[in-house]
């Protein structure tokens, strides 16, 4: 902020002596002129930001707008001395010049501070991350209390977050219970509940309950801080349109050269010295490489800002460039579209026990089951608020099913094993269940069928969603799984995705996503771990969830940080939105050029004129770009292709 | 504290020809380097392509500095090293 002050301050004082010196030959005193000429002259020099860039550059063999801008100024303020004397109108002619190289200078260093803040802006996004970044804990020590800088606190450490404030550290809660939200890691603003068990990341707020929390990564290894990394190394990575710009760029200056000369011969043998000259320091003063170099960084960088204030990180450049032709997302099911994890989705019961008593004594059998379809029971009873004794004993009959007994009652789990003693009522359910791709486990207690539970993975509450929004863009959607056709043909009903492939091994959908690619331009969207090798052959990889997970953070075209899969249709929009912005820029920015060139070679324009049009040219640009930070996610209903 | 000073040359083509754009790359690896833990001090010369940075050797090596310069896309040479503290 201090650089954009002395900036200020600058520009401010070079206006003031340029005016003054401007109206100081109106006032009837002694030495008015050439106390004018000193105060314009001291105006000038105000500006050697300019002329100290313009000549250091060309020391490191780089041309500059500044230089050109610096040689302008130069010959306006030598003609001000020179021509005037020679046709004799003296120091009053003299202050013409002058003043005008003053007001160049001043037209510049504006254009130059309120770019260079402007660009600053950009940095928002990140800012907003790193301040986020905790920078003290309360932690435990020998039973006291004590607040620490964030640097001294070890792994393995207890830190105490009471409500209302920001967690210091990525770790897993081992007592208390609070809602916590955590938009800074994964943008949506929705608070999450958080128990034992449950992971936290640093720079997330805690809401209402008080939190202790066992240290597993701090400072710089944290979510957070690999989050504030990526963004940073992404904003530096220039996407392929620039090479358009730069190609540009690189001639352009040496070009202006030969043209201002050119325009200095012409003109010399047509129009004299006087005319020669003003052209020539016009035609300097009118190139605006900048627009043309500017124009693409600036978006690029306000425009993964912007993402990663959503949760969603776009690894560089070139990402925003595939992005934005993506044709076909292909989606993995299981721990995707799906929540990955089984759950009790109907029970059925028969004779006159109740849902509580099937839960109840399916949840005994399965106690010490580490099975998925045990766990989705186990956690049904805990969602139920039942107590689950012990079985009194239990066995587990790998692909069967579990035969256990609780007291003097024997309880079977499982198809396999009660077969025999199935109703037709029973076996109609199962199959209409079975149909649906989803799990039935019949409860039979002393050999009655006591109830059916029916277990499925469920779909993603905004899945439906994002299938929608993909399809409103035009976008083909592809579910790929390894489950079996039952269970991916009604999922793929549920949420409507244009096709799906099941029963495929790793490898098969590798090669699924091959030859989709020979028509499409391909996105993979998936947790980033197990989809590895699909995810590392499509042309845009999303990993999802990713918050927490270092592997798919890294290695990712596009992390999605929440599981938020509506981001996938965001992350395309914006990128739409972005290359159109950086195309336009580029368009503009060159015809901008070629127009501004044109009026100044022919005389059309002044010095002054021809800084003012190329300082706005820039300008305009990098406000244009710098307002990808502002886009917002679409709502449903307004997206479209 | 066992400071260190180290003059390095990074360097990026990007940007010809225009200052703002310098300016702008400059603040972004200025604040990249200055956030590493155990960096005191860093001056980015946009012009030049010179980066001094001081940093405390106890709690950081130089190697994990220009690695993180690299990443962001630069070619690193050290230019100069000396103990200042």
């Amino acid at each position: 902020m201090k650089g954009h002050v002395k900036g200020v301050i600058l520009v401010i004082l070079l206006g003031i002596f340029t005016l003054a010196g401007a109206l100081m030959p109106g006032i009837q005193i002694a030495y008015a002129h050439e106390l004018s000429i000193a105060l314009t002259l001291v105006a000038v020099a105000l500006g050697y930001r300019i002329y100290v860039h313009g000549i250091r550059s060309l020391m490191h063999r780089n041309v500059t707008a500044q230089l050109f801008a610096t040689i302008a100024i130069f010959i306006s303020v030598i003609a001000g001395f020179v021509l005037p004397a020679a046709s004799a109108t003296g120091t009053a002619g003299a202050v013409g010049y002058l003043t005008a190289s003053a007001i160049v200078a001043f037209i510049i260093l504006s254009g130059m501070t309120l770019e260079d803040y402007i660009i600053h802006r950009t940095r928002g996004a990140l800012e907003k991350l790193i301040n986020m970044s905790p920078t003290t804990a309360r932690i435990r020590r020998e039973g006291v209390e004590v607040e620490v800088l964030i640097d001294e606190v070890k792994l393995g450490e207890v830190v105490l977050v009471k409500p209302g404030d920001k967690i210091p550290v990525d770790g897993t809660v081992i007592s208390g219970q609070s809602t916590v939200n955590q938009a800074t890691i994964t943008g949506e603003s929705i608070p999450v509940e958080k128990t034992v068990g449950d992971r936290t990341f640093a720079g997330t707020l805690n809401e209402h309950g008080a939190l202790e929390i066992k240290v597993e990564k701090i400072a710089e290894d944290t979510t957070l801080a690999h989050l504030i990394q990526l963004v940073e190394e992404a904003q530096e990575k220039k996407a392929p349109i620039q090479n358009v710009a730069d190609r540009f760029t690189t001639y352009f200056l040496p070009i202006m050269a030969v043209v201002a000369s050119s325009v200095f011969v012409a003109s010399y043998f047509a129009l004299g010295f006087d005319v020669a000259l003003s052209r020539t320091v016009t035609v300097l003063l009118v190139a605006c490489p900048c627009a043309l170099a500017i124009a693409v960084p600036v978006a690029v960088a306000a425009t993964i800002g912007n993402a990663s204030m959503n949760g969603v990180i776009i690894k560089g450049g070139t990402h925003i460039e595939k992005l934005k032709d993506v044709k076909l997302v292909a989606f993995d099911k299981t721990g995707t579209l799906t929540i990955g994890e089984p759950k009790v989705v109907e029970i059925k019961t028969f004779g006159n026990y109740s849902e509580a008593d099937t839960i109840k004594y399916a949840a005994i059998a399965e106690k010490f089951s580490e099975h998925p379809l045990s766990k989705a029971i186990i956690a049904k009873a805990a969602e139920m608020n039942m107590k689950i004794p012990d079985p009194t004993d239990f066995k587990t009959i790998p692909g069967q099913g579990v035969n256990a007994h609780y007291g003097n009652k024997h309880i079977l789990i499982g198809r396999k094993l009660i077969e025999i003693g199935l109703s037709e009522e029973a076996n109609q359910l199962i199959s209409r269940v079975e149909s649906e791709g989803k799990t039935a486990i019949p409860v039979a207690l002393d050999k009655h069928v006591i109830g059916i539970v029916v277990v499925a993975d469920t779909v993603r509450e905004n899945s439906l969603e994002s299938i929608q929004r993909l399809k409103r863009l035009g976008v083909k959607t592809v579910m790929l799984t390894g489950d079996s056709t039952l269970t991916a043909k009604s999922i793929a009903e549920q949420i409507g995705v244009d096709e799906y492939h099941a029963e495929l091994l790793p490898e098969e959908k590798v090669a699924i996503i091959v030859e989709l690619k020979k028509d499409n331009v391909v996105a993979m969207v998936g947790d980033g771990v197990n989809d590895a090798p699909a995810l590392a052959n499509s042309d845009v990889s999303f990993a999802m969830g990713a918050a927490g997970s270092d592997v798919a953070m890294e290695t990712a075209d596009v992390v999605l940080l929440g599981d938020d899969l509506t981001k996938v249709e965001y992350a395309i929009s914006l990128s739409r939105k972005a290359f159109n912005r950086m195309k336009g820029n580029i368009a503009y920015a060159f015809v901008w050029n070629i127009v501004a060139l044109s009026l100044a070679a022919f005389g059309i324009l002044n010095p002054v004129l021809a800084v003012v049009l190329s300082e706005a040219g820039c300008i305009s640009v990098v406000i244009n770009s710098s307002l990808l930070l502002r886009s917002k996610p679409k709502l449903l209903a307004e997206v479209q292709g | 504290m066992n400071v260190e000073r180290v003059i390095l040359n990074a360097s990026k083509i990007d940007c010809t020809g225009c200052s703002t754009c310098a300016v702008f790359k400059a603040e972004n690896l200025q604040h990249a380097i200055a956030r590493l833990n155990g960096v005191l001090k860093v001056k980015v010369d946009e012009i030049a392509g010179k980066v001094t940075i001081e940093y405390d050797k106890e709690k950081i090596i130089l190697s994990k500095i220009t690695e993180r310069i690299g990443r962001l896309g630069y070619q690193v040479k050290i230019i100069s090293e000396e103990e200042i503290q």
